[in-house]
């Protein structure tokens, strides 16, 4: 049994935050809100979504399992106007979602979970640097680095104790430096790691520019970005490989 | 082998002296010229050419959609036809600059204009090329899908013009060219049955058909030309495809093929570095274990073909993959690109492998006219015959390359994505690989 109504804004920010990285998705439907866990097919990003049933108006589930064509779901979502509601509910005999949008009424057809790709486990890594910043702050180091390079560097200087972005292209260069006062907070530790930027364009397109945004770094280590949306009630966990660079 | 032992036995000097040959060799293409103006008189009776025999066709994009459509024929020496027809021959008999040019300006490419929908006017009243089997484009469409040089008379609205085109690194350059009126065939073609399978069968996607060739063993050269006539696809999808783009297009099918086809493949268990030297062109190919990741770099020499200012820096350009391809256009290294992972790809899938692969292209002065884009394919499927140098790691093998390549390691890092980071994938990170 599932049934709930969402502002189409909640919903919209939940599916872009995980089809930048894969197609379909597993959405567990738990008796406490939504739940997905997605990698992508190279094995190299990985999100961990919920979504608190506090985020909609309304919520009523008891713990079913469906897979979505996310694209589609997504298109739906975007037949709202801001500030639309749309409520969802599922039909455990025909396997569909039905999707009503003021009177707009839609069925989606929904896609065996089983056929989908195995859910990541989430990896338990001791990264030993902690950055806190705002939103706004990714977007401008990542759209920096993004216009001289296709790969970005992140790092945490532990003797000055600022962290650190860098780019190096074919000819230009990129350095940005956060202090802790341009930061809401900094625990120092070793880390320098490259990332790729296809990868962290995409996570940084589903970044709020005001929310807070929690990065975990290591020395050629995954970095754990981490962010809520709806007011703290969904939350997005993102886990990216680096490049390695050092063998 | 080590990596360094490798470099040492690639025997530079004998390379020299091979480019040192074949420059001498140049000069003979001003007497073939000549020979080609003598042989072509004699072919001429009134302004039709008879007995003429074409092997292949060009499909130029100049003006698109009304694009000039050409027959090549060798004017003088139809006996040798096949010999005029691009493929991996070329490489295996070893030819080098003068012979292909020599072969490129033997083809006197008989040319009109054409839509690439409607080609004729009896067929505009059904504007689509796939029944177009009459009038000029018709035939120039049975070369394409022959199996064999065809018979065939020309007619001809002038004289040939004999300017010898300098060409790009895609299309190859041209030689003479002359207007034509009309074609007829001398002979009834000889069609293999996989190439009747997909030109008949007219539901079948364009790519779907290319890999089913590809898999019946056409190599991309035959498909290529099919594709160019508007020979295979969805009936309503069917059009002439200009050669340059048509040659670019079968690469990146057949490749995107053999890329599905390692994606779930163990990967190589050790980092490899083949190399290969031809025609004034050095290839590195650095393969290491990991998932599919692919990045072809270009050095390009000052006095070389496209940076032709002898005072100028080396040029460099390049483009990568990672494991799901490309969403976006090549802008750098175009055609060559998906040659060179074509010919990767085919190592990869014969051994039933996926790696991660840098492709270090070095364009020395010693190229000092485009080929065509077959040079980059064949030299690396042929980088794979014999030996192969190794190295502890990925890292370590760019860096002691780096010290034969006219750039420094610290400008190749800045430039390439693989030489400056490798992907990690999640699981390795995990233990739960």
């Amino acid at each position: 049994m599932f049934k709930a109504i969402v502002s189409a804004e909640t919903l919209t920010s939940a599916l872009d935050s995980v089809s930048v990285l894969v197609d379909e998705c597993k959405i567990h439907l738990e008796e406490d809100g939504l739940e997905i866990r997605a990698v992508d097919p190279a094995n190299v990003g990985m999100v961990d979504l919920s979504l608190d049933a506090s985020a909609f108006e309304s919520y009523d589930a008891d713990g079913g399992l469906i897979g979505v064509d996310l694209s589609r779901l997504e298109d739906i979502a975007g037949m709202a106007e801001s500030g639309q509601l749309i409520q969802l509910e599922l039909d455990e005999e025909t396997r569909k979602l039905h999707i009503q949008i003021e009177g707009l009424e839609y069925t989606l057809a929904l896609i065996d979970p089983d056929s989908i790709r195995q859910e990541p486990d989430i990896p338990d890594l001791d990264l030993p640097a902690e950055v806190i910043l705002e939103g706004k702050d990714v977007n401008r180091s990542v759209k920096a680095a993004d216009m001289v390079s296709d790969h970005i560097a992140l790092g945490v200087d532990e003797g000055e104790e600022f962290f650190y972005v860098d780019a190096e292209g074919d000819t230009d260069d990129v350095h940005l430096e956060l202090t802790q006062g341009d930061l809401i907070d900094l625990q120092v530790g070793p880390a320098h790691s490259l990332f790729s930027l296809d990868y962290l364009k995409d996570m940084n397109k589903a970044i709020p520019s005001d929310t807070e945004v929690t990065l975990h770094l290591g020395e050629e280590f995954p970095v754990k970005i981490y962010f809520g949306f709806a007011e703290g009630q969904g939350q997005v966990t993102y886990m990216l490989a680096p490049r390695i660079q050092s063998d | 082998m080590r990596l360094d032992d490798y470099i040492e036995e690639l025997e530079p000097d004998e390379e020299a002296e091979r480019r040192r040959l074949a420059k001498e060799k140049s000069y003979a293409i001003t007497d073939h010229l000549e020979e080609f103006e003598r042989n072509f008189e004699q072919s001429l009776s009134g302004d039709s050419l008879v007995g003429s025999t074409a092997p292949s066709i060009f499909v130029g994009r100049s003006n698109y959609p009304d694009i000039p459509v050409g027959l090549l024929s060798p004017v003088g020496d139809e006996d040798a036809a096949e010999e005029y027809v691009t493929d991996g021959n070329w490489y295996q008999q070893g030819y080098d600059i003068p012979d292909v040019l020599q072969r490129r300006t033997g083809l006197l490419n008989s040319n009109k204009r054409a839509n690439v929908d409607s080609p004729s006017i009896a067929s505009r009243l059904t504007p689509n090329v796939h029944d177009a089997w009459d009038g000029f484009v018709g035939v120039q469409r049975e070369v394409a899908i022959a199996g064999r040089p065809v018979d065939l008379e020309i007619g001809l609205d002038d004289t040939p013009d004999l300017g010898l085109d300098a060409g790009t690194d895609v299309a190859t350059p041209r030689g003479p060219r002359a207007n034509a009126r009309n074609a007829e065939l001398r002979e009834n073609p000889y069609v293999p049955k996989p190439v009747k399978k997909t030109l008949e069968d007219d539901d079948w996607q364009a790519q779907g058909a290319m890999t089913f060739l590809y898999r019946r063993g056409f190599d991309v050269y035959d498909i290529n030309s099919i594709l160019s006539a508007g020979a295979l696809g969805e009936a309503k999808q069917r059009r002439l495809v200009p050669t340059r783009w048509s040659i670019t297009a079968v690469d990146d099918t057949v490749g995107q093929y053999l890329r599905g086809r390692i994606r779930n493949e163990p990967s190589v268990d050790e980092v490899q570095v083949w190399a290969n030297e031809y025609m004034g062109n050095r290839y590195w190919v650095v393969l290491a274990p990991g998932n599919w990741e692919f990045e072809l770099v270009e050095m390009k020499a000052p006095g070389s073909i496209w940076n032709p200012n002898p005072g100028d820096d080396v040029w460099l350009q390049s483009a990568s993959e990672g494991y799901e391809g490309r969403s976006s256009y090549v802008e750098e290294t175009a055609g060559a690109y998906y040659a060179a992972r074509l010919g990767v790809l085919e190592y990869l899938e014969s051994i039933g492998r996926q790696a991660k692969c840098l492709v270090l292209r070095e364009v020395s002065d010693d190229y000092w006219a485009p080929v065509g884009v077959w040079q980059v394919r064949e030299s690396v499927r042929n980088a794979f015959d014999g030996t192969y140098g190794e190295a502890e790691t990925f890292h370590d093998a760019v860096a002691e390359i780096s010290t034969q390549l006219p750039v420094s390691h610290a400008r190749l890092r800045r430039k390439s994505e693989l030489a400056a980071g490798l992907q990690a994938n999640l699981s390795s990170f995990t233990g739960q690989e």
